[in-house]
């Protein structure tokens, strides 16, 4: 049985002062092993991150199972650890400190959650910050402390929500090989959602392609490209095939909003 | 030389323009463009001051206006931010209390003073009373909004690592609400000294206040001074101090993100 | 192409559904109500001493004997009147002087503080000395009221003109507008709602000093009517005044509060 089972998950959302409810995903069947990678695709507006929220246990399902080592998810656990777009870091608190953050939360014994928070911030570089406070820090150095924090807590999955949206390209390009770097150490289970296609096929072990109204998945693409995955191979053959079906997929549901428009 | 000005342009500012609104002061008396009876002069007043502070009158009226001044802000503080802290976490007590805190918004407290006064004696604990009236409501309302206000991203990230309900109000509202409770306490400060002594006016028999409409009823210009000068400058120095709190406090503020 | 939204068939909310929607109007209304109903019953159970206190039903009856027969409408009217005085003043001074301040930096620098210093004053402290100076008339009270009013308008005016959006102005300077033109089309409406706020906050500072002040001492008002009945323990008289005033005050302020929100909605997010 693979780590995660999703199975018919259906999300709704109860419009604000009425007694409508707006489907943001369904009938999603999914299945991810231990130690992949995986990345969510899609539009906006898709519900890419809406089930990633609700793996997280955030929000809750109208129907169907999420099931995470067996157990059902009803809500957040230190088995799964978040990776927001925003950096959400405490501003009064330092590198470190925010580090610490989690495992203050899950109640950590006071040696290891100094041991961790020392040992995480290192790892994702940023070693000499440790006494930095967030407002002295560029977008890019935030996500890693963010990441840090996350993985301080030794979740089982990691579920990140387009964490390098708010970046620019170059910076983004090399958060992507980081990143990389530092899940090859331990190979925890990873859900990554994007919106950017290169990034997808790149970070990933399969794409899961997402299709809006309502979100559903299309098609999940296994990604036959070696690790560790190098800047090379963006321009390899095998990568322009997969970017080409993965805009093919875009490029009508951008036809399709097309449509609507000329109808409303 | 312009190194200076620039570090400590509002310190300059600020004792410059003092500076010069004394000696216009001082120097319309002396040319006769308005009356010494109505105005003193800051002449007169250093005189009167050292007077005052020689029969220890000063030391009386500045010992009981901040005697009752400290009072008043430290109930108001405590009272203030408890039910803060209480109508953040429970709505039904928030609009219990929110009726009562509107009308006392709206009304001029002072006009209960009589009541006050019938309930608690001319003296002391009437104006404390009154000081602590005046000064819990910025306490009460920055609290509670400080706490309902924060920010909600950090809210979802540690509610993701299993944060429960006192965890979110202890490690991400509290500290977060830190700059609007020091406003708050700003604000307080200010409306618990004028509670002192407005109370004082009406009925004291020592302090600021008290000297204040003594001296005035007795048309005494420059002895009035003396203590009205004393309020001012209780207050600058008040302000000063919470500016001081303020930017300590406040050094975390997270800006647009820094370059590289 | 699937439907999006799922309607269900809309129902007429229950009681339970409407009370859970209003919650804090309902129980804002049943806290008033328990405290004027706790306040009566303690009265008459002699758990609280009325003539400290009065009650609810001796305040309502004494609203009617003093509508109809107390010179009210005479008091009212004095302190209206010095409380419209003065406010009057205080913004047509204030509002320019804040745009000026607001928008010369050199200026400021020397103003603020002081500036500052008498914001955070007690002004009521002047009472003694403007009553030396303007006597116990109406002139006194103007005068409080207007050193009441003008440091909010003031303050918040200099910092409206201050967070004026600069990528505006900017805009504006691309198409050849003048110095004038800037401060007239843009900078004026611009701060307009943090003026607004300034006004309603130099309200509620003015109508408190103007009761103050007469509480002090006057000869009329609507403050002289709340000492004298204070004095003479008439406490049903003097809460039936300071429920007037509150009353006033509040509506004052909530018509300048719509306006400001009225104002607002139009800017969009910062």
């Amino acid at each position: 049985m693979s780590q995660i089972e999703l199975r018919d998950v259906a999300i709704e959302y109860k419009k604000p002062k009425s007694e409508e409810r707006f489907v943001a995903v369904q009938g999603v069947n999914l299945s991810i092993e231990k130690g992949s990678f995986v990345t969510i695709v899609g539009s906006s507006g898709c519900g890419k991150s809406t089930l990633l929220l609700s793996m997280a246990g955030l929000i809750p399902k109208a129907r169907g199972s999420i099931r995470v080592d067996g157990r059902e998810v009803t809500g957040p656990g230190p088995d799964r650890a978040m990776v927001f777009q925003d950096a959400s870091l405490l501003p009064w608190r330092s590198v470190h400190g925010n580090v610490r953050f989690g495992l203050e939360l899950q109640r950590w014994t006071r040696d290891d959650m100094n041991e961790r928070a020392a040992r995480f911030t290192r790892m994702v570089g940023l070693g000499s910050f440790s006494d930095y406070h967030p407002h002295q820090l560029s977008g890019g150095m935030r996500q890693r402390v963010n990441i840090a924090r996350a993985l301080a807590v030794d979740p089982d999955v990691l579920l990140m929500d387009e964490p390098f949206g708010a970046l620019d390209a170059q910076t983004r390009e090399v958060m992507g090989d980081e990143l990389l770097r530092i899940w090859e150490r331990d190979k925890k289970t990873a859900i990554f959602v994007t919106h950017a296609i290169d990034e997808a096929i790149f970070l990933g072990d399969r794409v899961v392609v997402m299709g809006k109204n309502p979100g559903h998945i299309r098609e999940v693409i296994e990604i036959d490209l070696p690790r560790p995955r190098t800047n090379a191979m963006l321009d390899s053959e095998t990568f322009i095939e997969y970017r080409k079906r993965l805009r093919d997929y875009f490029a009508s549901d951008m036809q399709s909003m097309q449509m609507v428009r000329d109808v409303a | 030389m312009i190194g200076v000005w620039r570090r400590h342009q509002a310190l300059i500012s600020g004792v410059t323009s003092f500076a010069i609104i004394l000696a216009a002061w001082q120097l319309a008396v002396d040319f006769g463009l308005v009356k010494a009876f109505f105005v003193s002069s800051p002449a007169l007043v250093t005189t009167q001051f050292i007077k005052q502070l020689h029969s220890g009158e000063v030391l009386t009226n500045l010992s009981v206006s901040l005697y009752e001044f400290a009072w008043g802000l430290g109930l108001a503080v405590v009272v203030g931010g408890a039910c803060g802290i209480f109508a953040s976490w429970s709505r039904t007590f928030e609009a219990v209390l929110e009726p009562f805190i509107w009308f006392k918004y709206s009304s001029p407290t002072i006009a209960f003073y009589p009541i006050f006064v019938a309930w608690l004696g001319l003296g002391e604990p009437t104006i404390i009373a009154i000081s602590f009236i005046f000064a819990i409501t910025p306490v009460y309302a920055n609290t509670l909004s400080g706490i309902k206000n924060a920010d909600p991203d950090l809210i979802r990230a540690a509610r993701s690592f299993g944060a429960r309900r006192h965890d979110l109000f202890l490690k991400v509202a509290l500290p977060g609400s830190v700059p609007i409770l020091v406003a708050g306490l700003r604000l307080a400060v200010g409306r618990a000294l004028t509670g002192v002594v407005a109370a004082e006016l009406f009925g004291a028999t020592a302090g600021l206040g008290f000297a204040i409409s003594f001296y005035g009823q007795k048309l005494k210009t420059n002895e009035m001074m003396v203590s009205l000068m004393l309020v001012v400058i209780l207050g600058i120095i008040f302000n000063q101090l919470l500016s001081l709190l303020e930017s300590a406090t406040d050094s975390w503020r997270t800006g647009p993100g820094r370059a590289e | 192409m699937a439907v999006t939204t799922q309607i269900e068939p809309r129902q007429v909310p229950s009681l339970g559904a409407l009370i859970n929607r209003h919650y804090s109007l309902v129980v804002s209304t049943i806290s008033v109500l328990v405290f004027l109903a706790l306040w009566q019953i303690s009265a008459d159970q002699g758990w609280i001493n009325a003539r400290y206190t009065s009650t609810p039903s001796a305040v309502a009856r004494a609203a009617l004997v003093i509508f109809r027969t107390d010179n009210f409408f005479y008091h009212a009217w004095v302190s209206l009147s010095e409380f419209g005085i003065g406010f009057a003043l205080a913004l047509v001074v204030s509002v320019p002087l804040g745009l000026v301040l607001g928008t010369s930096r050199s200026i400021r620098l020397f103003v603020e503080p002081p500036l500052m210093a008498m914001y955070t004053a007690p002004r009521l402290a002047l009472l003694p000395i403007l009553i030396v100076w303007l006597g116990i008339g109406m002139a006194s009270k103007v005068a409080i009221v207007f050193l009441g009013a003008i440091f909010p308008i003031i303050v918040n005016t200099i910092a409206g003109v201050r967070d004026a959006d600069p990528r505006l102005i900017q805009a504006a300077r691309a198409f050849g507008a003048t110095r004038l033109d800037i401060f007239t089309k843009i900078l004026i409406p611009g701060c307009l709602p943090a003026i607004l706020m300034g006004i309603r906050l130099g309200i509620g500072r003015g109508l408190l000093s103007v009761i103050v002040g007469e509480m002090f001492v006057s000869e009329a008002g609507i403050g002289y009517q709340i000492m004298t009945y204070g004095q003479g323990m008439q406490i049903d008289k003097l809460l039936v005044y300071a429920f007037v005033v509150s009353i006033f005050g509040y509506s004052l302020t909530l018509a300048v509060k719509l306006m400001e929100d009225h104002i607002r909605s139009w800017r969009p997010a910062s």
